[in-house]
């Protein structure tokens, strides 16, 4: 707008047309706003420039390379992926991968669904407080905190997990020692603490959900778990979908609980693809392979992305 | 008769409930019992849930150790401070100006960054690592807070607040001679103070918690983080004493506690708001 340039050009004197017009253009309230909203985000390009793309694309770089930390280097096109296709243990982690990230979606959703749901009943206020807190607890503590209480519990000799087993006849079950039991206590560690998260998302989408929806499908003769089925599900599907997202982004990275737990084994059979790329990367430094990996990771995590995007697209129902 | 009936189902439901509760707090309470316990009662069975003898001798140990804890909770609550200070700084400005300023290419540019939520760290720590080594700040806490002071979770969840706000309030402040930042310092911050400490909270704890990083940048045990110096107690063939072990945890675990009894009810609203309208 012209009067904000009126007030600050000198007037009278015979300042050029064209710099006031500049100035005026400056001042004016369309573009100073966007030359704030410029000033406002710069921080944030600036990280994401530095912290995140430069990094992402000198990893892109290096995934053609053979870097190692003190050696010479040299392009080696895709030697890296075509190593890939014939690397056996690559391929064992990344089914390790998949299975944790099945069993997270499938377990940790429907077990926070399912608490979320009965969490949503009409109970007293103390009550659902206090579980709706000890619940959620656990996502706040660092997951290697949680492993190494958990690794104690789970010792196969005089372990906590394996005493109330033996109570009812089972076990002793040799749980971070044996290829099944290592991969189970990753599931179970990491099941036992991100549920809550998931089940806070969950119980908000419940509370969303109209009373009045409910109560007619029950008048209607309804049963509970049909209405559940039918009405609730759908109502609530962008929270499914948002966790099952979460889920497979999270579940992917798994990493302290390994580490801790079974170091990857026994041989490779609890190790996931995090767990192989710090050890290719950071233990053997070859961090061009490392790379390459990482890149995969990357692209798998795109491509799940995009997928739960478009099936969002055609099964969530949009208020 | 009826009435016996419907009240079962609700019966059911709590007894499942708490029964899971048990589940999630029985780790944490054998943490606790262990480590007020006398070490060489660590391994009894029955596992005692209540001790009968009560000693801080554990913490002591812990506290005393070869693995600097102390040094290490200060390193930690140092980088997380620095990081948790300079994300609610950047990610208010940065949320404010996509949900509220009008500039050419806001989207494109918002969509963009949040995209890297998408990139696993695994992706950038390796160029990072050798970044950091060329200027010298590897096992400094400046190659975790460099790479922390921005990041796209904050400026989602900061958008989604100030998206919520009227647009009169705003448009009000502009007519009353307000420059874009004058709005928001004066008008639009002072309303966003619940999220911006969901979003401290929610940083705060994640750089706090932060294990795979740590590990990469930092190769002392002086400038190493509290979750390093844990794994360091609990020792590689995981020889470390339990119950030294578990009162180190457990001083860990506490500050998480204390946020999370303050914060709770921040964290699980800005989790709401952001979770369901996508």
């Amino acid at each position: 707008m012209a009067n904000a340039a009126d007030a600050r050009s000198p007037n009278g004197s015979s300042w050029p047309s064209r710099g006031a017009r500049l100035l005026a253009w400056l001042r004016s309230d369309r573009v100073y706003e966007a030359l704030n909203g410029y000033l406002f985000i710069t921080p944030v390009v600036l990280g994401f420039l530095v912290f995140f793309l430069g990094p992402t694309i000198a990893a892109i770089g290096l995934s053609f390379t053979d870097y190692e930390p003190l050696s010479e280097v040299s392009f080696i096109g895709v030697d890296n992926y075509v190593r890939m296709l014939s690397d056996v243990r690559l391929h064992t982690v990344y089914v390790n991968s998949f299975v944790y990230m099945v069993a997270a979606v499938v377990l940790m959703n429907g077990i926070a669904l399912g608490l979320a749901y009965f969490l949503n009943k009409r109970l007293p206020r103390v009550l659902r407080y206090v579980l709706r807190s000890a619940y959620f607890f656990p996502s706040m503590v660092a997951l290697v905190y949680v492993a190494i209480i958990w690794q104690f519990l789970l010792t196969k000799d005089g372990g906590v997990v394996n005493y109330y087993l033996s109570l009812v006849g089972l076990g002793p079950i040799d749980w971070l020692g044996s290829g099944i039991g290592a991969v189970t206590s990753v599931i179970i560690v990491d099941v036992w603490r991100n549920t809550g998260l998931a089940l806070i998302i969950f119980l908000a989408a419940l509370q969303d959900v109209p009373d009045e929806v409910t109560e007619a499908a029950r008048i209607d003769g309804a049963s509970e778990w049909r209405t559940f089925r039918t009405i609730v599900i759908p109502l609530i599907s962008p929270a499914i979908f948002l966790n099952a997202t979460l889920t497979i982004i999270g579940s992917l990275q798994i990493f302290e609980s390994i580490l801790i737990l079974t170091r990857g084994g026994p041989g490779d059979s609890s190790r996931s693809v995090v767990f192989y790329v710090y050890e290719k990367g950071f233990q053997s430094f070859e961090m061009g392979y490392a790379s390459a990996i990482s890149i995969t990771l990357f692209g798998v995590i795109i491509v799940l992305t995009l997928l739960m995007f478009r099936a969002r697209r055609r099964w969530v129902h949009e208020g | 008769m009826t009435r016996v009936w419907r009240a079962i189902p609700g019966t059911v439901a709590v007894v499942i409930l708490v029964a899971a509760s048990v589940v999630v707090v029985a780790p944490f309470l054998w943490m606790f019992s262990t480590s007020v316990r006398p070490s060489l009662e660590a391994y009894d069975l029955p596992p005692r849930w209540i001790p009968t003898s009560v000693t801080l001798d554990n913490y002591d140990a812990a506290l005393n150790h070869a693995v600097p804890l102390v040094t290490q909770f200060f390193n930690s609550l140092f980088i997380a401070v620095t990081i948790t200070v300079s994300q609610m700084i950047t990610s208010a400005l940065a949320g404010y100006a996509f949900a509220k300023l009008r500039f050419p290419g806001r989207n494109v540019i918002f969509i963009v960054l949040l995209t890297t939520l998408m990139i696993p760290i695994q992706v950038t720590i390796i160029p990072l690592f050798i970044g950091m080594s060329q200027v010298g700040l590897v096992n400094t806490p400046w190659s975790l807070i460099l790479p922390g002071l921005t990041h796209a979770l904050g400026i989602f969840l900061m958008r989604q607040f100030f998206i919520s706000l009227p647009g009169e309030l705003i448009e009000s402040a502009k007519i009353d001679g307000a420059g874009p930042f004058t709005t928001f310092r004066k008008i639009a911050l002072p309303l966003a103070r619940p999220a911006l400490a969901a979003l401290g909270v929610i940083v705060f704890l994640a750089s706090w918690n932060n294990y795979f990083a740590p590990l990469v940048f930092l190769r002392s045990v002086e400038t190493a983080t509290l979750p390093l110096g844990l794994v360091l107690l609990l020792g590689p063939y995981k020889s470390g004493n339990p119950a030294v072990v578990m009162a180190g945890t457990a001083l860990a675990v506490i500050p998480a506690l204390i946020v999370f009894l303050i914060a709770q009810r921040w964290i699980v609203e800005s989790l709401s708001r952001s979770g369901i309208r996508g």
